[in-house]
């Protein structure tokens, strides 16, 4: 006969659920992150170009590749666009998402109205936004250079094709299509903030400025993570507009890291610099991410 | 919808690759291309009424939409007369996006390990990139065989082969083809008492006379020659001067001649010394069509495909012609679009089934049947014979005047490394047009990196 022993108290579990709940997600980040990164990272010391039959085999150059990408002036350029483009657009994006949700974060008679204009673009797919801009960035009837002239600009209007403004165009739609969406993350955390903290506020005789800066924003802290990793490694991301709106052009004035990848992977089908390139893609958003982490963290000594 | 086939391509690439991948580069990372699955199920198909004669097989088609007709709708009807003709076939039509989504589906499903598709309609000018990835396969056996094989190759327009031949042999058909075409306010023209342009001096003069301007404001240009993706809109100006930017040889460019360069000056002239188009980079592919149709600008140079789109828009009469020459009496385009290609990587029997389905898409009366229902140019001479075109034509004369241009067409722009080749000549035309440099030095810088980037290929 068996017996069993009900009694006996259980100690601790063999810790083995939790990995096993993770599993699939480990799974999912193995399968479609680690080991695509580790095979980009072997394929970058490699000279394999499908479009030319001696060099389809794979053959060793080391850092070749990497030699090549950096002694490339169209590539150091590439690089200039990607850095002032993710610098500008983030930033911009997440502080008017801020102010967005401070302005919407009432109980007024139509506020739903206000929150649906902020939010309408990030509902937009991208292409079709672009497409949008498209017609808004036109030079004469242009709904844009319209307003602007209306505004006393008398400036040039070629939006798309002049190299001086391409960037900024392709940055313009950016931070319109994204502002939205960080500003409901921001409105999520304002409507979770304690009320009591702003009833002392008050009664110890605080301005709305101080509020601002002295309870809601520091209150905001991990929102403001959260939105600023996401709004990094988003802007990295982001290049349907380009297509749609410039090409990269004129000149490559308007192409970044992503849609540079983009053809010398599939336009040029040199596979080992693209293995190379996502590399310094990965770089990239690796190092934004840890610093990201790290100032914040530092910040949230200094507040303990 | 040259600059429109790479459109939603971010959307899938990002999306499959890079969002869940992490990075875009490892070729083998997208095993999860869902585009393969249905290959091997031959089962699938219904059941014919009769014993089929051969063994039953599917193939599947991948295409792309690049223009604003119901291309889904309009080869479902041709697979399913085919298939009534061959009921041992199945057809499986995927749509795949623009041109640049269909190759990319296929670059990934190959370099995966995958069985890509038996056909596919892709760019002309993807021949080299074809033929040195070893992903298609020469068609002239099943030409040879059959009974008026030499008919049949010599029934399609010449300018439509010119990037189908290479090392002797025929790669492609072509299938989807437009060319560089002018389109004009033809009322306009006759309120000024003008005629269609006949050389260089005459489109600019026409479109001088034509510009309107309010103070400072220009109310309606004479001309709109978008080029924010270049180089398609500029070969006719370079054909137009004397000298195409390519010639026979696979691995020759002709950047810095003298008379391309010349038509480079050509562009900015009719801007700066005419003051008859916008000055600098005109990324308006998109609006040109529409600017034309609402008084916008009185001419545009576009493409052949754009035609029933603009006839549909336009409330005055259209006028069609190839692009003027520098030369009275002279004129100039290139052809553009896809062709059918049979893939390797497909089982035999399935290149067989692939060969018979394009054979039967390029019988004249279907390439007439297409070409009237999206605005192509029919890829056959034969088509523009049967009654159906015939009756079109009498409606819509514009439809023959888009085939006429044809006649002075030049070669497509297709050589080896044609992405690198192609990305360094958008770039320095750009800075030419855009006042960076000059013409002279931007063509000579080309020249200098194209030779660097083709010196591989020699």
């Amino acid at each position: 006969m068996r017996t069993i022993n009900v009694s006996a108290p259980r100690k601790r579990r063999n810790p083995i659920l939790p990995y096993f709940l993770i599993l699939p997600t480990g799974i999912f980040v193995l399968m479609f992150t680690a080991w695509p990164t580790l095979l980009a990272l072997y394929q970058s010391f490699f000279r394999q170009r499908m479009n030319i039959a001696k060099f389809r085999q794979p053959t060793f150059i080391g850092l070749g590749n990497y030699a090549q990408l950096l002694g490339d002036e169209r590539f150091l350029l590439v690089m200039k666009n990607t850095l002032v483009y993710v610098l500008i657009t983030a930033p911009i994006s997440i502080i008017l998402g801020f102010l967005f949700a401070l302005l919407v974060n009432r109980t007024v008679k139509g506020i739903g109205l206000a929150r649906l204009a902020f939010f309408q673009p990030t509902i937009l797919p991208m292409v079709s936004a672009a497409t949008i801009w498209m017609f808004f960035f036109t030079p004469n009837y242009g709904l844009w250079n319209n307003a602007l002239r209306a505004l006393g600009y008398t400036g040039p209007q070629n939006w798309t094709g002049n190299p001086h403004l391409a960037l900024i165009a392709i940055m313009i739609v950016t931070i319109w299509k994204n502002a939205g969406y960080y500003m409901i993350f921001y409105l999520a955390g304002l409507q979770n903030l304690p009320t009591d903290v702003y009833e002392a506020a008050v009664l110890d005789g605080a301005s709305g400025w101080q509020m601002l800066w002295q309870i809601t924003f520091p209150l905001l802290r991990r929102t403001t993570l959260f939105v600023s990793t996401i709004a990094f490694i988003g802007a990295f991301q982001m290049v349907d507009h380009i297509f749609v709106l410039t090409g990269g052009g004129p000149s490559r004035a308007s192409t970044v890291l992503l849609y540079y990848l983009w053809q010398v992977r599939f336009e040029n089908q040199n596979i080992g610099r693209a293995a190379a390139l996502t590399l310094i893609l990965i770089i990239f958003l690796l190092l934004f991410t840890a610093t990201n982490f790290l100032l914040s963290e530092r910040k949230e000594e200094s507040y303990a | 919808m040259k600059r429109n086939n790479i459109l939603i391509l971010f959307v899938i690439m990002s999306l499959a690759l890079f969002v869940l991948a992490g990075c875009a580069a490892p070729p083998t990372a997208a095993p999860a291309e869902p585009t393969q699955a249905p290959v091997e199920q031959p089962t699938a198909a219904p059941a014919p009424t009769e014993p089929p004669t051969a063994e039953p097989v599917t193939i599947q088609v991948f295409y792309p939409v690049a223009v604003d007709a119901p291309i889904a709708d309009i080869l479902n009807g041709y697979i399913s007369a085919f298939e009534k003709e061959n009921p041992n076939i199945t057809v499986e039509p995927v749509f795949s996006g623009g041109y640049g989504d269909v190759r990319t589906a296929i670059q990934t499903t190959i370099d995966g390990g995958g069985q890509p598709p038996a056909l596919a309609v892709m760019l002309g000018t993807d021949l080299y990139d074809l033929i040195n990835a070893d992903y298609i396969v020469p068609l002239d056996k099943y030409i040879d065989a059959m009974d008026n094989g030499d008919a049949y190759r010599n029934d399609f327009f010449p300018a439509f082969l010119d990037n189908s031949r290479y090392d002797g042999k025929l790669w492609s058909i072509p299938f989807q083809r437009s060319a560089v075409v002018m389109y004009y306010n033809a009322d306009l023209f006759k309120e000024n008492g003008l005629e269609p342009p006949d050389s260089w001096d005459a489109l600019a003069n026409a479109a001088q006379a034509l510009t309107v301007r309010d103070g400072d404001n220009v109310t309606r240009w004479g001309l709109e020659w978008p080029s924010g993706w270049p180089y398609w809109l500029f070969q006719p100006l370079a054909i137009g001067a004397g000298q195409n930017i390519v010639g026979d040889s696979d691995t020759e460019v002709f950047f810095d001649h003298p008379q391309v360069i010349e038509a480079v000056q050509y562009y900015i002239d009719l801007s700066h010394k005419y003051q008859a188009m916008a000055e600098g980079v005109q990324a308006v592919w998109g609006q040109a069509p529409s600017d034309l149709a609402s008084g916008q600008t009185a001419m545009i140079v576009h493409s052949s495909g754009s035609l029933s789109g603009l006839l549909k828009q336009v409330d005055f009469e259209l006028g069609v012609m190839a692009v003027p020459g520098k030369e009275k009496g002279t004129y100039a385009t290139v052809p553009g679009g896809g062709n059918l290609y049979i893939f390797k990587g497909a089982p035999q029997d399935q290149q067989d089934a692939a060969w018979k389905f394009s054979e039967f898409l390029t019988q004249p009366e279907n390439a007439a049947d297409f070409s009237i229902h999206t605005g192509y140019i029919a890829s056959r001479q034969s088509a523009y014979d049967t009654s159906a075109m015939k009756d079109y034509i009498a409606q819509t004369p514009q439809a023959a005047a888009t085939r006429d241009t044809l006649q002075y067409a030049g070669k497509e722009l297709s050589l080896q490394d044609l992405g690198e080749v192609r990305s360094i000549f958008h770039d320095y035309l750009q800075k030419a047009y855009n006042g960076e440099m000059s013409p002279a030095e931007a063509m000579a810088a080309a020249q200098k990196a194209a030779d660097e980037a083709l010196a591989p290929f020699k």
